[in-house]
């Protein structure tokens, strides 16, 4: 589903991510880790196009992306959790949800002002999609709440449920349990679980080991910007190398 | 749930003004509605698309400048009018195309510098009659109509307004006005939503240039003439002011903040032309208010009169 091969990217001419491969296969969660300034987020941003490669290939349904745009990635298939609180202000809960569905629909200014049918049809649609993402992350209790009003683990889950509503082939989530206490870090592996048994393909980035460990079926671990192991999470938890650059960092 | 209330007592009290006004009382009527209707699209544009415009008096000029050529050209004077709001936005879709790569105050900045470029380039050219601009533009008419005195502007510009008001809140509560507060918090998470952020800002700054085109329509034909002394900086200074009193992101906000606004500067230019007073007093007064209610409004009330005014009124009605 998604190939990145041999990309990388240097900042000031120190590489943030070099050289690195990996693969996601259709169906698959397929978990990232590595110690702090691994490049996972430089390597998080390359595929989401936040980020342009310096070298590399990016490809995504058998499609090459690398130069495209981030919202033409997204319309693609793509959908992002992101790590910082990037819930929308000044919006309730469901409008939220409901950005989610932008690129499955088309209505634009036009119909909009003017009220023509296909706003409507639009409107319908989006109303009911956005009320389904809401029910499957449990938040449809807090749908008319102002968005930034929310706890952080429910700001994770309305990001999840925006991501959810555009109906992706690839679930992107960046460092989803960052900053979660112990209670709502298991609410959100219970979501992810769930999503892997509905069949979703998930690329997750993550800096928590027994996190991605538990919920990924290969785990590909990066450290200063390069690949330094890629296999099933047992294997890949006993690997020297990867041992070496955790207790290198002393953590 | 303010409209509600809000919009019938709004209408009435609209249409029965300009029957009871005298011609200068209509005047300042009419110059409110007129203002009220760019700082609409200045509190769209910076209120829920979170982009800034130091500039929008130059659409608001570039509109009045354009009917007023059109019509003394022959073209009649609805045809006119429909032209300002046009060619204002496709003012705006020009320069906004490298400017919107701007952000923030830089922003700013650089339509601030657009609205003083166009104004010399206005006050140089001979076809725009320089500094001293056009004169004997022809009253607005519609076929053998034609608008005889400052009521019929009242209700026209009034007429304005309630488009204006009305395209703004059909946008804002849809799929595009979700996807422009979207990506005035993140642009990031915005364009990972499918929503192509950079278009958006264009079209959003072209809407708001628009209505600030059709309110410099009216405008040309009230006044008569039009000329670069017409839309100075203090205009587009005065429109966010506006729409900072009134709350930003608020539709209401806009009218009640141009309400607040003029009467205020009215009430001023009453205290600055004082027998004794001398001859910068009406400037340095008006720069000065406009600061000090700027400066009061975000210490005292950030988020503006009608929000501010409305959650009062909530938590009233949850304690009883």
């Amino acid at each position: 589903m998604l190939t990145v091969t041999g990309v990388s990217r240097s900042f000031g001419g120190v590489y943030a991510v070099r050289d690195v491969s990996l693969s996601v296969a259709d169906g698959e969660v397929c978990g990232v880790i590595g110690p702090n300034g691994a490049g996972k987020s430089t390597l998080f941003n390359l595929i989401t196009g936040h980020l342009a490669a310096d070298r590399g290939e990016i490809s995504f349904l058998g499609r090459r992306v690398d130069r495209l745009a981030p919202h033409r990635r997204a319309r693609l298939g793509m959908s992002i959790v992101f790590q910082a609180a990037r819930v929308f202000r000044g919006m309730t809960v469901r409008e939220n949800v409901m950005v989610g569905m932008h690129g499955r629909t088309n209505a634009g200014f036009v119909s909009a002002a003017l009220r023509l049918p296909r706003h409507r049809r639009d409107e319908r649609e989006i109303a009911a999609e956005a009320e389904r993402a809401l029910g499957r992350v449990g938040l449809s209790e807090w749908a008319d709440r102002p968005a930034d009003r929310l706890p952080i683990g429910q700001q994770r889950a309305l990001q999840l449920a925006r991501a959810l509503c555009a109906r992706p082939r690839l679930l992107l989530l960046d460092e989803p349990a960052s900053g979660l206490r112990g209670e709502e870090r298991e609410r959100l592996a219970a979501l992810v679980e769930e999503l892997r048994a509905g069949g979703l393909t998930i690329l997750l980035i993550e800096h928590d080991v027994a996190f991605v460990t538990r919920l990924a079926d290969r785990v590909v671990v990066l450290d200063l910007g390069q690949v330094i192991a890629d296999g099933p999470p047992a294997e890949v938890r006993a690997d020297p190398l990867v041992l070496a650059a955790y207790l290198g960092q002393a953590s | 749930m303010i409209g509600r209330v809000a919009v019938p007592v709004v209408a009435v009290v609209t249409l029965a003004l300009p029957a009871v006004l005298d011609d200068s009382a209509l005047a300042v009527y009419i110059l409110l509605g007129l203002a009220a209707m760019v700082t609409v699209g200045v509190s769209l544009l910076m209120g829920y698309a979170g982009q800034v415009s130091l500039g929008q008096g130059a659409f608001y000029g570039i509109g009045a400048y354009t009917a007023a050529l059109l019509t003394l050209g022959g073209v009649p004077p609805l045809a006119g009018l429909v032209a300002a709001p046009v060619v204002a936005a496709a003012s705006a879709l020009v320069v906004g195309t490298p400017l919107l790569r701007l952000r923030g105050h830089h922003l700013a900045f650089a339509t601030l510098a657009m609205q003083l470029i166009l104004l010399s380039v206005a006050g140089q050219l001979e076809f725009t009659g320089g500094d001293i601009g056009l004169q004997g533009i022809p009253q607005f008419g519609v076929g053998s109509w034609e608008a005889g005195g400052a009521a019929a502007y009242a209700y026209l510009t009034w007429a304005g307004l309630a488009l204006v008001m009305l395209v703004t809140r059909n946008v804002i509560t849809s799929r595009p006005g979700r996807a422009l507060r979207a990506l005035a918090t993140s642009e990031t998470a915005a364009a990972s939503s499918g929503i192509p952020v950079g278009r958006y800002k264009l079209v959003v700054f072209a809407l708001s240039a628009a209505f600030a085109g059709l309110a410099g329509g009216i405008y040309c034909y009230y006044t008569g003439y039009v000329a670069p002394g017409s839309f100075p900086v203090l205009i587009s200074i005065q429109y966010i002011v506006m729409a900072v009193v009134g709350g930003l992101g608020t539709i209401w906000g806009a009218v009640v903040g141009a309400t607040a606004i003029t009467l205020l500067v009215q009430g001023l230019d009453g205290l600055a032309t004082l027998p004794g007073m001398p001859s910068y007093a009406p400037t340095v007064l008006s720069y000065a208010v406009y600061a000090l209610v700027l400066i009061g409004m975000v210490l005292f009330m950030p988020r503006g009169l009608v929000p501010a005014l409305s959650r009062r009124r909530k938590s009233l009605s949850e304690r009883v």
